[in-house]
């Protein structure tokens, strides 16, 4: 489903990615796991198509689809999402605002009608109760004033709302105690599927004791060092990643 | 037969063309105008004769006159009405303003008098006209009132504006205005209030309207519990221009001001705030907030901010904040990774920063009719 081949990628005209291969196939869950500065976060960077991270060469796809080419909003309406590892506050803008327009906007973009107002607020509901948010948290601004825990469940909410092909988590475990990551990691093990791919990144090997991945890869440097099965990553939980 | 107006609006019409002939007209090296320039041909261009004044009211009667009624006795004399219009004039303005002394509405709102629907007042204006718009507003004790004020035209013209207010004790003035003038109207407004121990002027400038204005706000806290917020939302574009120009003076102790000024600055828009805070000896326990923020949205748009503070009393809390810049990248970037289109993200952005400001609002239905003109103005981008 995800195919990433050679990918290079640099930031001020530093290269952070040199050569990363990676095929995520649908219904499975794949973590990516590396020390800081190996470049986990520009991987999600530029999958998701932020702004200043810049392709050098290589290939990244979605079904097929070659996402590089693609705006970041056409990136997410073919079915990516990027659970963010700060998510960012939007002073202003109501949360429930927010989760309605972007609901609609991707629906628009695939050509299909906007959801009924209020099919679009029981769903929002019933999924904001599956993760214990409450309305309050709904009636803020995104994610202002919102904890650590509640700005990850709030990012986990978004994705069950709206329901992508393929997810990359980005270090969705920091900041978090040990309930506030159960919450999340039950929020994420609800949305597996066999049409739905993921893609785990994160420093520390506790997330995948909740979400337990298909396949599990070292980032050394820009590049996959070492690929393996869940044992990979207590390896690297025991060993450190000098080792790896 | 012209009926005689009373002997002091006379003199003060006297008054003010002698010190308006020696003063001029504000210029750009003078101290608080430096960023904002006066057209140097205004007098010229519109300076011949004052046009009449199209106002339309709506609201509670008997609590609106007009001043030239009230200046040649048609109507009652107001007690308070002599002593509030000679009051020394501050700048130029003022004094041209009493120099054509004539056009313009009192609002008298009794001791104890709460009005629960806001009094509404239409002033437009018209292509070619030199406009001096007057108005005085006296709260007595214990009166509660909102005024809301639509400024609106069609064409160039120049309206030069003077109101004075009082607030008596424990009375509470809610002070709404759209400033929506024409985009080739210059708009020139003075505003001086008293407030009374625990009354409040709470004022929001909603402004979209003029090539060229200046709001200037002068507020005296007079004793202790007085309170005064003055707020504001600026949405410009092309080469408009608005000045918010403000200065409070703590004169007891135990007062409280805020400001929240907020701009979108387009094209070769110019904002400006100049927010001065006095704090007088003895006006201790003052709590003063200042707030300016602006959004600019192209490399052209500009942004002038200087805010004053002039303390002479202990113990008191002053602070101001500015902030100045672009749309925030990140908050542009974590929309459009959900999917929302940029040019869609950019105006929902914008109106969270709208709304921010607007929260300062406290009637909800004024609040969604501003939301409303926010809404109008970016999708006319």
């Amino acid at each position: 489903m995800l195919h990433i081949d050679n990918l290079h990628a640099a930031v001020d005209g530093k290269a952070i990615l040199n050569g990363l291969t990676l095929h995520v196939p649908k219904g499975q869950v794949h973590a990516v796991m590396g020390p800081n500065g190996s470049g986990k976060s520009t991987l999600a960077y530029v999958l998701a198509g932020r702004p200043g991270y810049e392709v050098t060469d290589g290939t990244a796809a979605l079904d097929g689809q070659n996402i590089l080419a693609m705006e970041p909003e056409e990136r997410a309406a073919a079915g990516l999402f990027l659970a963010f590892q700060y998510p960012v506050e939007v002073p202003g803008v109501g949360f429930m605002t927010f989760l309605k327009t972007a609901i609609n906007a991707q629906r628009a973009a695939r050509g299909e009608e906007p959801m009924p107002a209020l099919d679009l607020l029981k769903s929002i509901r019933k999924a904001s109760r599956a993760l214990g948010i409450g309305d309050d948290m709904l009636g803020r601004a995104v994610n202002a004033g919102f904890s650590g825990g509640e700005k990850k469940r709030a990012e986990v909410l978004q994705m069950a709302l709206l329901g992508p092909r393929c997810a990359i988590l980005d270090e969705t475990d920091s900041g978090l105690d040990v309930d506030a990551l159960k919450t999340v990691a039950d929020g994420v093990n609800a949305l597996r599927s066999p049409d739905r791919a993921f893609l785990i990144i994160t420093h520390y090997q506790r997330l995948l004791d909740h979400i337990v991945p298909d396949r599990v890869h070292v980032l050394s440097q820009g590049r996959i060092a070492r690929s393996g099965g869940p044992d990979l990553a207590q390896e690297v939980e025991a060993q450190g990643y000098g080792a790896a | 037969m012209k009926t005689p107006v009373a002997s002091w609006v006379t003199t003060l019409r006297a008054q003010g063309a002698g010190a308006f002939a020696a003063a001029g007209l504000p210029r750009a090296d003078q101290d608080g105008w430096r960023h904002t320039p006066l057209p140097p041909d205004l007098m010229t261009r519109f300076g011949a004769g004052v046009a009449p004044l199209d106002v339309t009211y709506a609201g509670p009667e008997g609590l609106v006159h007009k001043l030239m009624d009230c200046y040649t006795g048609a109507v009652p004399a107001l007690e308070w009405l002599e002593g509030l219009q000679s009051r020394p004039a501050r700048g130029p303005l003022w004094a041209l303003a009493n120099a054509h002394l004539r056009d313009g509405v009192a609002v008298d709102i009794p001791e104890g008098a709460a009005l629960d629907v806001p009094l509404v007042l239409t002033l437009t204006g018209h292509d070619g006209q030199f406009l001096m718009t007057r108005t005085a507003i006296h709260l007595g004790p214990g009166a509660r009132a909102t005024i809301i004020e639509h400024h609106r035209g069609a064409g160039s013209y120049w309206n030069n504006r003077l109101s004075q207010i009082v607030v008596g004790q424990g009375a509470h003035l809610t002070h709404i205005r759209f400033q929506g003038n024409s985009t080739d109207a210059v708009y020139t407004q003075t505003t001086a209030v008293e407030v009374s121990g625990g009354g409040t002027y709470e004022a929001f400038n909603f402004v979209t309207g003029a090539a060229l204005s200046r709001l200037e706000l002068h507020v005296d806290l007079l004793a202790p519990g007085a309170a005064a917020r003055a707020h504001g939302l600026s949405l410009l574009r092309g080469s408009q221009l608005a000045d918010h120009t403000t200065t409070i003076a703590h004169r007891a102790r135990g007062c409280e001001s805020a400001q929240h000024l907020g701009f979108i600055l387009d094209r070769a828009a110019r904002g400006v705030y100049q927010g001065r805070v006095r704090v007088e000896p003895g006006a201790d326990g003052t709590d003063a907030q200042q707030r300016s923020r602006a959004v600019l949205l192209s490399d052209q748009a500009r942004m002038a901010t200087q805010p004053e503070l002039e303390i002479f009393a202990d113990d008191v809390q002053c602070a101001h904040g500015a902030t100045c810049g672009a749309l925030e990248g990140s908050a542009l970037f974590y929309l459009r990774a959900r999917g929302v289109p940029e040019a869609q993200a950019r105006a929902l952005l914008l109106q969270g920063f709208a709304a921010e400001v607007l929260a300062e609002v406290a009637d909800a239905d004024t609040r969604a009719a501003m939301e409303e003109r926010v809404t109008t103005w970016l999708s006319a981008a």
